[in-house]
């Protein structure tokens, strides 16, 4: 028996470590300053640290980076950060593998011989930047500045801001494409057709209960850290249990209460079902019904609580749990039991990420997720899924005067193809490029971006990228000699991101902000120059100043600029510690309840519109007049979400789910007017997959996925984490082997409509039959001798470990082989996301 | 398997403190154990908790990072377990390392005396000065924990972090530790993490029928081994993650 002094002491101890159900607990968790010292293990020596950010992935956890003499030696976490708490995965650590090592781009190049013979020329930066420069004056000057195509892959914070706002901003040149649709942009698109932003915080120290569709937060997630080790913590301390659907046994399902292993493609149909689940058995009564008033279930914004609950019910009538037990194969009891378990445990976090969106059906995947929260309260509230919170920070924007901005119409694919590829459609634009029809770059220049591995279809992208009659002149930007940049006409050396400025923003796991800073551990190598300064020496030649002579400089502005930051020191205090959050600040939720003042929305140009209820600003919306605005409506008016003012919902006016990119009104949006306008279905709708709904007997679902010691494609140089993970054989499971003749470590064939690979077969009973899975990581040619064997041309002889590469040598495991070959560029219909998930394959033995 | 100065039962005051010391970080040892290093009764030991092991390697590679371990060797690695028949299947993970045993076989076989235990905290270190790269050690580990480090030529292997908990540190595998499933400590003192959480817990060892009385000490392991794919007539996968492919 516990005494009541114990007792109490115990509560205390429990709101500490988060025991305590539905308690806010990041106020609590401030950390003491423990981190910053590391020692050499051979002379005992104090080394040197910077606090820095980690960039191995878009995560960007806070970082302590350990020099000896001018080298770096050693990466930490930081523990002064709320988002990790000083803790970092294996490629945060294998951070010291990318400035080290021996493969790197040291100096500018220029390619002489055909393009991709691999035969360069040593250039200067000046004989480099003039060349460029020259280009792009010629083009801007002509008044075609589209002819400048940049394409991003890693780029985020203020390398965004200043080489996008600022830099491309003031040149004019608006053909900018980026690489989220390979990502997860369509289920970004779904979060701004539902609650107008994007971007979910699982919010797991308060959470209850976990329902997983396809997310492998274990191994990969965009905020890996800040996540994971909440939800183990939130396991192990507090029984919190988790649930995940998922094809195969990743680490995360291993790790799960229970694994339900779905067939691909059909998360979609057990979340309606779990809808249906909710709406039949009214489950949402409670939170969920509370929640229903911020909600539109009708064309109709301003329907009551009792007509919203009939569309619900009406709507999920069909989409039962014995329907759903036919598409996905999991027993209509299992569906039954978890929906009921997840809406009776509140709070409960629905996670979801590729395994169920990057399939023809994945917006609407995500939007029967944003359902199944809403309907049981589980939105933007302690231990739900929550709107994301990221540091706001001020920056110089550069010249005031810049030019409207030109583009060519090729980075959302063909007109049509998607209705509304908010996040574009990366993967299209080679083959737009090919096409022509809507015009063609003249430079193109891609920065830590490979177009050629990053996307599906290899073979083409080769092909096109290696063509002069479509790219004239193609601009790598990069630290490693990658795939794309061997076909490059201009290699510019860029440092590792040990080297370089940044701020940075991500999101944080307790919904207060953070601020950070990244800072070079040591001076860039060689010749490699930040291309955050590179943009200004450029902007300097070609007449443009941007106002600003460098990144850093960038960065220190905008730490004087930023509120928060500049109060406690600006640039100074963030080189010296790295981090920072306003002490005692509250996590933000229930953004949506916010009243708007009436002053707000009664003032100049502020007009209601009846069929939304949003107040809008017709002004700022670009109208000439109050009854051209009134006469266009919100909704029809070109990006009127940005004069968003408030949503009227009864005799209030709320913040409501702002808009953020398309023209949505304030509401929880599970009717989309936008959707229904352009021919698709308003509500949550199933979706079967074309390819899948024709498969013959032998043909299989081939997924892909992503393990915990490597990035997606930037990390398999890093020789740490590639002797941990090199290797890629083909999951499948013993009854679909058995059936073909292949015996585990069988060298197979596997064949889509595009392409054949060879790889070897992996026998496991860790994926459900009928499926086979190859991971993302491997089989590289180029990049240096870690990831292919191969050394780059400006390659070094200093490491030892070149010649220990055992898993390259005769009989070992190999290099693995790249999945890409043979998935097809295809986007989800509706948001343009790659569809990683759908392709059909049939296999062999070799 | 917990060593008898921690087999006593918490009192209720101390089972509270467990929460708290589990609540602060686990970046820098507890001052206490700093201090102590200097002390001779200092029996240092880990506890690895399975449960909380999400087998995301972060530990392996922060220790070939904190070494610069030559590829194709490791002082620390995990494994992985695969076993069961679909939808009936698991993974579970093993961190491994050197088990700084009580009684090591290697220290035994050393014809140098380089292998050896330090008698004020129980780890089993390595003078490389006068090691002459016999393998001996090598053979004798029954845990596959040493190497031959091909860099100088000495046998190698793990040595909880020596130079970072003679500073106060944690090795650096718990301190980047994902899940806060190690924790690191002296046993001999009864009110350390680690004397508690062994206290509290059911934990067992690697291979104990070699007597070899190690102090790395798991909680929830699966020490399934290949055998066991027939004995039980079931799917049994393991990786180690590491060179040798063979679990030791």
């Amino acid at each position: 028996m516990i005494n009541r002094r114990a007792f109490l002491k115990l509560g205390a101890i429990s709101a500490a470590t988060g025991l305590v159900t539905g308690s806010i607990l990041s106020q609590a968790r401030e950390l003491p300053h423990q981190g910053g010292r590391g020692f050499s293990p051979t002379t005992g020596q104090r080394r040197r640290s910077v606090p820095s950010t980690c960039y191995q992935c878009v995560t960007r956890c806070p970082n302590i980076i350990y020099t000896e003499n001018d080298r770096v030696v050693k990466v930490e976490g930081q523990p002064n950060s709320i988002r990790t708490e000083g803790v970092m995965c294996a490629k945060g650590q294998g951070a010291v593998n990318q400035v080290n090592d021996p493969d790197r781009v040291l100096y500018p190049m220029r390619r002489v011989g055909k393009r991709g013979e691999g035969k360069w020329k040593r250039v200067s930066w000046d004989e480099a930047l003039d060349e460029l420069a020259g280009r792009l004056k010629t083009l801007r000057d002509a008044g075609t500045p589209e002819k400048f195509m940049f394409q991003y892959g890693r780029m985020k914070a203020s390398t965004s801001k200043l080489v996008k706002s600022v830099f491309l901003g003031t040149y004019g040149t608006g053909t900018i494409g980026n690489h989220t649709s390979i990502c997860e942009g369509g289920k970004w698109t779904a979060h701004e057709l539902t609650w107008g932003g994007h971007y979910d915080n699982w919010d797991f120290d308060n959470t209850r209960y976990v329902l997983n569709f396809g997310s492998n937060v274990f191994e990969a997630h965009t905020n890996h850290i800040p996540t994971s080790p909440r939800l183990v913590r939130a396991m192990a301390e507090r029984g919190v249990k988790l649930v995940t659907f998922d094809v195969r046994l990743s680490n995360t399902a291993a790790k799960s209460d229970e694994w339900v292993p779905v067939k691909p493609g059909t998360d979609l149909a057990v979340i309606l079902a779990m809808c249906n689940v909710v709406m039949r058995e009214d489950l949402y009564e409670g939170p969920g019904e509370a929640f229903l008033k911020f909600v539109k279930v009708t064309r109709r914004h301003d329907a009551t609580l009792e007509e919203k609950i009939v569309a619900l019910k009406e709507h999920f009538a069909e989409y039962t749990p014995e329907w759903a037990e036919q598409q996905s194969g999991v027993p209509a009891v299992t569906i039954q039991r978890i929906a009921r378990e997840f809406a009776t445990t509140h709070p409960a976090c629905l996670m979801t990420y590729r395994g169920a969106v990057a399939h023809y059906n994945g917006n609407e995947a995500e939007r029967a997720a944003q359902t199944l929260a809403a309907i049981t309260g589980n939105i933007d509230n302690p231990g739900g899924r929550c709107k994301a919170v990221g540091a706001g920070w001020s920056y110089p924007h550069g010249p005031k005067n810049k030019p409207k901005s030109r583009k060519l119409k090729i980075i959302d694919g063909p007109p049509g193809l998607a209705a509304v590829p908010t996040h574009h459609m990366s993967h299209y634009v080679m083959k737009m490029i090919k096409d022509g029809s809507w015009g063609r770059p003249d430079v193109y220049m891609t920065y830590k971006y490979t177009p050629i591995y990053a996307n599906g279809e290899v073979a083409e992208n080769v092909e096109i990228l290696k063509d002069e009659s479509l790219i004239p002149f193609y601009v790598n930007i990069n630290p490693f000699y990658d795939e794309s940049a061997a076909l490059a006409d201009l290699i510019l050396p860029e440092p590792t991101f040990l080297e370089r400025w940044d701020w940075e923003d991500m999101v944080s796991p307790v919904q207060i902000p953070e601020y950070y800073i990244r800072q070079p551990a040591v001076k860039p190598l060689g010749e490699t120059r930040d291309f955050g300064d590179v943009v200004c020496d450029l902007a300097e030649r070609m007449g443009m100043p941007l106002g600003f002579k460098s990144k850093e400089e960038f960065v220190r502005l905008s730490c004087e600029m930023t509120p928060d930051v500049k109060a406690v020191g600006g640039f100074e205090y963030m080189k010296k510690n790295g981090v920072y959050h306003v002490p005692g600040s509250k996590p933000l939720y229930y953004s949506y309840t916010k009243e708007i003042p009436a002053g707000k929305y009664v003032a100049d140009g502020v007009i209601y519109d009846e069929d939304t209820g949003v107040y809008w600003n017709w002004k700022k919306a670009h109208h000439h007049s109050e009854s051209e605005a009134r006469a266009k409506g919100y909704a029809h008016t070109k990006k009127a979400f940005k004069a968003y003012v408030g949503q009227r919902i009864g005799d209030k006016v709320y913040q409501g789910f702002k808009p953020d990119a398309l023209n949505k009104s304030g509401y929880f949006e599970l009717y989309s007017n936008i959707l229904e306008e352009k021919g698709h279905k308003p509500r949550p709708t199933w979706m079967a997959i074309p390819e899948h709904e024709k498969m013959g007997p032998n043909d299989l679902y081939m997924t892909t996925y992503k393990v915990g010691v490597q990035i997606h494609s930037r990390s398999a140089n890093c020789k740490y984490l590639t002797e941990i993970y090199h290797d890629n054989p083909a999951w499948i499971n013993p009854k679909d082997a058995d059936k073909r003749g292949i015996s585990d470590g069988d060298a197979i064939r596997v064949k889509s409509p595009i392409g054949e690979v060879e790889t070897k077969a992996r026998l496991t009973e860790a994926i459900r039959p009928g499926v086979i899975a190859i991971s993302h990581h491997c089989g590289h040619w180029q990049y240096g001798r870690y990831a292919s064997g191969n050394k780059s041309p400006s390659g070094v002889d200093t490491d030892p470990d070149t010649k220990r590469i055992w898993w390259q040598e005769e009989g070992r495991d190999g290099k693995g082989v790249h999945p890409n070959w043979i998935i097809a560029n295809a986007p989800d219909p509706i948001n343009g996301q790659q569809r990683w998930m759908d392709t059909v394959v049939q296999i062999s033995k070799v | 398997m917990a060593s008898d100065s921690s087999k006593k039962t918490l009192s209720r005051r101390q089972f509270l403190k467990v929460g708290a010391a589990a609540a602060t970080t686990a970046a820098t040892l507890p001052a206490t154990v700093a201090s102590a290093t200097t002390k001779q009764s200092i029996h240092y030991a880990m506890v690895i908790d399975t449960r909380r092991c999400i087998g995301c390697h972060a530990c392996s590679v922060a220790c070939k990072t904190e070494f610069e371990v030559p590829l194709g060797e490791s002082r620390s690695w995990v494994e992985y377990v695969e076993k069961g028949i679909f939808p009936n299947v698991r993974r579970s993970f093993l961190p491994r390392l050197c088990n700084h045993c009580d009684e090591p076989d290697c220290v035994d076989v050393c014809p140098t005396g380089a292998t050896y235990k330090i008698a004020s905290n129980g780890i089993v270190d390595i003078t490389k000065d006068i090691c002459i790269g016999c393998g001996y050690c090598i053979q004798a580990c029954p845990y596959g924990a040493r190497f031959l480090n091909p860099e100088t030529g000495t046998a190698d292997k793990c040595n909880f972090c020596l130079h970072r908990v003679s500073e106060g540190l944690v090795p650096s595998c718990v301190n980047t530790c994902q899940g806060r499933a190690r924790i690191f400590g002296d046993i001999n003192d009864p009110d350390s993490e680690i004397s508690r959480v062994l206290a509290t817990n059911a934990v067992s060892v690697l291979r104990p029928e070699m007597g070899t009385k190690p102090n790395v000490f798991y909680i929830d392991a699966d020490h399934t081994d290949e055998r066991d794919a027939e004995r039980y007539n079931t799917y049994v996968r393991i990786d180690t993650h590491r060179r040798q492919k063979r679990r030791v």
